[in-house]
């Protein structure tokens, strides 16, 4: 597999994970190693039923591997007992294509939900969770319903609930397939802030080579359960050789030779302003910083939903 | 008719009384029993949290089956010994009160696990995801998304046992159908029979009623 991460400083390691589901014909991921870089979005693309999804849920272990390592950050996840991996799943957010909220919860209850279960004082979950609200521009939902919002509304609520307990990690299962175009751009927006402000790793799952171009570092090129190449966004571009990459990258609203300048790219579709030209910058210089504290003055996304 | 139903007023009161009495042990061991067993048997299913206690997932779905296939009036009559036992009659509102919960346990943990698989497997999922233990999937989740259709389940129970612990009050049970059969059928008072069927429907509805309002003031959809 070719990786030019080194042995050390990986944010996530797979080695040799498979995943076979009782009763299917062929596994959904066969034997794959895949480390992503600390401070890295890192995306995951393929079509329908490739193992995408399977693949990342086998990170934080909802799903078990069959075979093989799963590490994260210094967890060897495969190797922890139920408590110590609850433990360490508290420093691994996840987001969803379904956002997968709690209905009957308030959007300031949701986002407390994770503080909730880790024993947080009352105290702490109030602060955080206004903070992570105001982060996401939608303090004025606070007492809100998710019933009550729009879509791309409810995934802003699923990121501050992710990132309230300052993760190191985010996983994003098609977190924009749900959405219209603009508020793709909005909620992709935010998860290239939260990669550059406060160097979390991302881990992302798309059908989308848009979401890719506009968002990630690397891309993984998955095919039938395998990473049949991967392919670095930063370094210029590297010509995809797989047939699979070649019909990603030329296909979609922007042709191959746009995609050789993703930095491009990224500008031109980017919402003025909020929106981090990650694409064009190494890995963010931030990445080591862990705490995620936000403020009102330097909360990027508040006017949009106010205005 | 007015005559009749004035003179029984006492018997009446008395008879209403057992009923509540008879439905009020019922609905708390199905509540609080019927309830966790169905909880149980929704975790251990498979895909769920705890799925990994298979066997006990088998074993207790067939039980539930078992005892849910059983006429009632037969359970009331094959659990008397059970009862003697329990409570040293076997005539009386809190004898017929075992036979009751005997048979609403099962019944409400079938409808407390049906019930929580409506909850989307996906916020499950983001729980886990989040580190929540299955004791905390119960009480934080599950209990939470669930409860409007929890409360629904609870309404179907309660008027169902309205009507078995009528059946029980014929073996002795006492309440309100037991006064409608004795005055109605061996008496042959026709009217203090549709008295006591007038009763009941109003009892029914008013559960139903008050059911579907919480559930639907629980439901934040
Ligand atoms: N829980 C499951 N049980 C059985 N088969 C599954 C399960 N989840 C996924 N699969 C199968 O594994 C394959 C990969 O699925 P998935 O990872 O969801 O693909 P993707 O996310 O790329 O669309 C598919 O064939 C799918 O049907
Ligand atoms: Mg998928």
């Amino acid at each position: 597999m070719p990786t030019s991460t080194a042995k050390t400083g990986a944010a996530i390691r797979l080695t040799g994970v498979t995943k076979h589901f009782a009763g299917s014909a062929t596994a959904a991921v066969h034997p794959t190693d895949l480390a992503i870089e600390a401070g890295e979005i890192h995306g995951i693309i393929g079509f329908s039923g490739a193992g995408k999804s399977t693949l990342l849920r086998l990170v934080n272990l909802l799903e078990r591997p069959d075979a093989g390592l799963v590490e994260v950050g210094d967890d060897e996840l495969s190797a922890l007992p139920p408590l110590a991996l609850r433990a360490a799943r508290r420093r691994i957010g996840m987001i969803f294509q379904q956002f997968n909220l709690l209905h009957n919860l308030s959007v300031a209850e949701n986002v407390a939900f994770p503080l909730r279960i880790a024993g947080d004082s009352p105290a702490s979950i109030k602060a955080r969770v206004a903070e992570c609200l105001d982060y996401v521009g939608l303090s004025a939902k606070a007492a809100a319903y998710p019933g009550q919002l729009s879509g791309g509304q409810k995934q802003r609520v699923a990121i501050a609930r992710a990132l309230a307990p300052n993760p190191g990690v985010l996983l994003a299962d098609e977190p924009t397939s749900a959405l219209d175009p603009r508020t793709t751009q909005s909620i992709l927006d935010v998860l290239a802030d939260i990669n550059q402000r406060f160097g979390v790793t991302v881990l992302l799952v798309t059908h989308e080579m848009s979401v890719v171009r506009r968002l990630c570092h690397r891309v993984s090129v998955m095919d039938e359960g395998r990473i049949v190449e991967q392919i670095d966004l930063r370094t210029g571009f590297t010509a995809p050789r797989s047939e699979l990459a070649r019909w990603l990258f030329a296909s979609g609203e922007a042709s191959p030779a746009e995609a050789t300048q993703p930095a491009t790219v990224a500008a031109a579709t980017s919402a003025p302003a909020t929106a981090p030209a990650n694409t064009s910058a190494a890995v963010p210089a931030n990445a080591a910083a862990r705490a995620i504290v936000v403020t009102p003055a330097n909360a990027p996304f508040r006017e949009v939903y106010h205005a | 008719m007015l005559e009749n139903l004035l003179e029984l007023t006492p018997d009446i009161i008395t008879a209403i009384g057992e009923t509540f009495f008879m439905l009020g042990i019922c609905l708390t061991t199905a509540v609080t029993l019927g309830g966790a067993l169905g909880i149980a048997v929704y975790l251990t299913a498979p895909g769920n949290p705890l799925a990994r206690y298979r066997r006990f997932n088998l074993t207790a779905d067939a039980i539930i089956n078992v005892v849910r296939s059983f006429p009632f009036i037969i359970l009331l009559v094959a659990l008397s010994p059970f009862t003697r036992y329990i409570v040293g009659t076997s005539i009386g509102p809190l004898a017929a009160s075992v036979p009751l919960s005997c048979a609403a346990i099962p019944y409400f943990a079938r409808l407390v696990e049906q019930t929580l698989r409506d909850v989307p497997r996906g916020v499950i999922e983001a729980a886990e995801a989040m580190g929540a233990s299955p004791w905390q999937i119960v009480w934080r989740v599950l209990l939470v998304d669930g409860r409007s259709g929890l409360i629904l389940s609870t309404t179907v129970l309660a008027v169902s046992f309205l009507s078995y612990s009528a059946i029980a009050g014929v073996v002795g049970g006492g309440g309100i159908g037991d006064l409608a059969i004795r005055y109605g059928y061996y008496r042959f008072q026709t009217d203090i029979m549709a008295a006591m069927v007038v009763l009941l429907v109003v009892l029914v509805q008013l559960i139903q009623t008050t059911g579907q309002y919480l559930a639907r003031r629980a439901d934040k959809r």
